[in-house]
């Protein structure tokens, strides 16, 4: 998930990738490509007499952001992510709004470890236009259990603002979490959990924090499909109220080995 | 195992196939053909590099035994671990009882104690040894110990068609389930080794120019698939799990699954220092490979990856069909029932899963 701000500080967008992250990571000489697609249906609203919501950014109501997201697999504990932020809406146009990269690695297998365990730092930049803060850093710790039909998945995330209305916040607290559980093989549903406490120095009340719940479905359709739908509720004030996402994404193993070949892994 | 292990173990091994005689009429009272005992090992697999295992005869892969076809014999096993155990003996015609599954009858040894198997050893070919218990969840028992060995039985018409014969196993390593996704479900492993050492820290397998070496490969992994190659030279497949195939034919890789065997000729054709070993690196540099010197060869042993190959059984069958009608017909409908992607799925064999399933009555 990008960099997002204290929403209630910022009111920043943060509705480009919205995804609690596994532990895992891309397997190397392979490539995860992703699109983020997510619709505000109940967002910011410009203010009157003006285009422009709230700090002068653009209004998410009835806006469609697409995100690529292009993961590539550097060995078997590391990774590289960068992402492509656009937003669509009527009467702006389809517009750029930033590009953020992704390291991230992860505690390898042969440590035994009984849960999985990454950390990700992200670092990039989002257009004044969408974001009060322009250039951000987050880092975030990744631990995620498989159980069963249960799955398990939290990020305490912190963020940082180097540039924009809130670097003098200091480091922000941006928890997310998940739950699922698997119905079947192929069909998992569960919530996801998205926050925005506000700066360590001090959170936010709870109607200035950003809050969001998605009940949300994984489709396993295939070992090289990603697939996640959900319905995101925002019931605080600082948080966009109603959201619709989805995550398409697409493994290519660049190995070019058959599947139980004498080359292949599978 | 080199040359000279090779000669050590099939001088033991000699002995323990020496020429049958009326003593074996007196099972009970004389001492057996071969001794095994059970008991944890702490393996060096590489300089500085342990493992914590059982083993047989403190040896991994345990003592090879080599008996003649349609010979009786008489093995001892002590069991010094602090939990049950059993040795089956894989790929054998023998009774029930002796066969060493504790689920056709076969009684566990009691830590502690002695259990004496008799039977004459048929059918002949390579046929090897293991603990037969269960691991469960504990990757640490049953075959995911060092606890088997080669079993070898010689033909009353072994031919002989080669110069030099040596017994490889194979076998992974210190076994965990990952934390988390659909991966955890299958067993992950820090080292390979083929028979005791991983690669680069055992002895060299010497040959010579033009020697025809027979590799008979018995794959001990409790889980991992694997798949071998020689650099530098093709195998012929001439037995698979012990049995002589119809069709003796060349391959590039060879696939073999747990508790699989296979019997390979190689012409040394192209002198040189090379590896025998995975065909995947990342199996392959976790230590399953052993090196192949040439006489009179030196240098870093070099590995070149064979042509991708899926693997068939077809260029070994007879080209024609044959349709033999059974004597009887046993249906048995194997399903899985899914139990989440954090757990293993749920096997039945006709609606029923094991030790509930019914007794096939022939």
């Amino acid at each position: 998930m990008i960099g997002s701000l204290c929403s209630c500080i910022a009111n920043a967008q943060d509705n480009y990738e919205i995804q609690v992250y596994g532990a895992d990571t891309v397997a190397p000489k392979t490539t995860m490509l992703e699109l983020h697609s997510n619709f505000t249906a109940d967002g910011t609203k410009p203010l009157p007499g003006s285009k422009y919501a709230a700090d002068r950014l653009y209004p998410t109501n009835h806006a469609e952001h697409e995100t690529v997201e292009i993961t590539q697999g550097i060995n078997n504990w590391s990774e590289v992510g960068f992402y492509i932020f656009t937003s669509a809406r009527n009467g702006d146009g389809w517009q750029w709004v930033g590009d953020h990269i992704r390291p991230r690695v992860r505690v390898p297998d042969s440590w035994h470890w009984p849960l999985g365990v990454s950390l990700s730092t992200e670092v990039g930049y989002q257009g004044r236009q969408f974001s009060t803060d322009t250039w951000t850093w987050e880092i975030r710790p990744i631990v995620d259990k498989t159980r069963g039909r249960w799955y398990f998945a939290v990020n305490p995330a912190l963020e940082r603002s180097f540039h924009g209305q809130t670097v003098n916040q200091g480091v922000g607290f941006s928890p997310n979490a998940k739950v699922s559980f698997d119905f079947n093989k192929c069909i998992s549903g569960g919530l996801e959990y998205y926050a925005d406490y506000g700066s360590l120095r001090g959170f936010e009340s709870l109607h200035n924090q950003q809050q969001q719940f998605f009940p949300a479905v994984d489709l396993n359709v295939s070992p090289n499909w990603e697939i996640n739908f959900g319905v995101g509720v925002g019931p605080t004030a600082a948080t966009d109220h109603l959201i619709v996402k989805g995550i398409v994404g697409r493994r290519f193993d660049w190995t070019h080995h058959r599947a139980g070949s004498s080359g292949s892994i599978q | 195992m080199n040359r000279r292990e090779f000669i050590a173990k099939s001088a033991a091994a000699a002995a323990l196939g020496a020429p049958f005689s009326a003593k074996h009429n007196l099972w009970a009272q004389a001492s057996a053909d071969v001794h095994l005992e059970i008991a944890p090992l702490k393996l060096e697999i590489a300089p500085g590099k342990h493992v914590e295992t059982i083993a047989c005869n403190g040896q991994v892969p345990g003592p090879l035994i080599r008996w003649p076809e349609g010979n009786p014999i008489t093995i001892d096993v002590v069991n010094r671990t602090n939990i049950p155990e059993i040795v089956h003996w894989h790929g054998l015609w023998i009774p029930s009882d002796q066969d060493g599954a504790m689920e056709e009858g076969s009684p566990m040894i009691a830590p502690g104690t002695q259990q004496r198997y008799q039977f004459t050893p048929q059918p002949s070919g390579l046929r090897w040894y293991h603990t037969h218990t269960t691991a469960g969840h504990d990757l640490k028992r049953g075959l995911y110990t060092g606890q088997f060995g080669c079993f070898y039985i010689e033909p009353k018409d072994e031919r002989g068609a080669y110069d030099q014969e040596i017994f490889l196993t194979l076998h992974d390593w210190n076994a965990y389930m990952g934390a988390a996704t659909d991966a955890s479900m299958d067993a992950s492993y820090d080292y390979s080794t083929i028979n005791d050492r991983m690669l680069g820290h055992g002895a060299p397998i010497q040959v010579k120019q033009n020697q025809r070496v027979v590799f008979r490969i018995v794959n001990a992994s409790a889980t991992v698939t694997h798949w071998l190659g020689l650099a530098g030279h093709e195998m012929t497949v001439v037995a698979m799990d012990g049995n002589p195939v119809p069709i003796p034919a060349s391959i590039t890789a060879l696939r073999v699954a747990p508790a699989e065997r296979a019997d390979l000729v190689v012409k040394m054709t192209n002198p040189g220092v090379w590896i025998l070993g995975e065909t995947r690196d990342d199996i392959r540099k976790a230590g399953m490979g052993i090196v192949i010197e040439y006489a009179g060869c030196q240098g870093e042993p070099k590995w070149i990856d064979p042509p991708e190959v899926l693997w068939s059984y077809r260029p070994f069958a007879h080209p024609e069909s044959v349709t033999v009608q059974p004597d009887h017909q046993v249906p048995l409908l194997f399903e899985s029932k899914f139990r989440g992607h954090g757990d293993f799925d749920y096997w039945t064999i006709n609606g029923k899963s094991y030790p509930e399933t019914d007794t096939v009555m022939l």
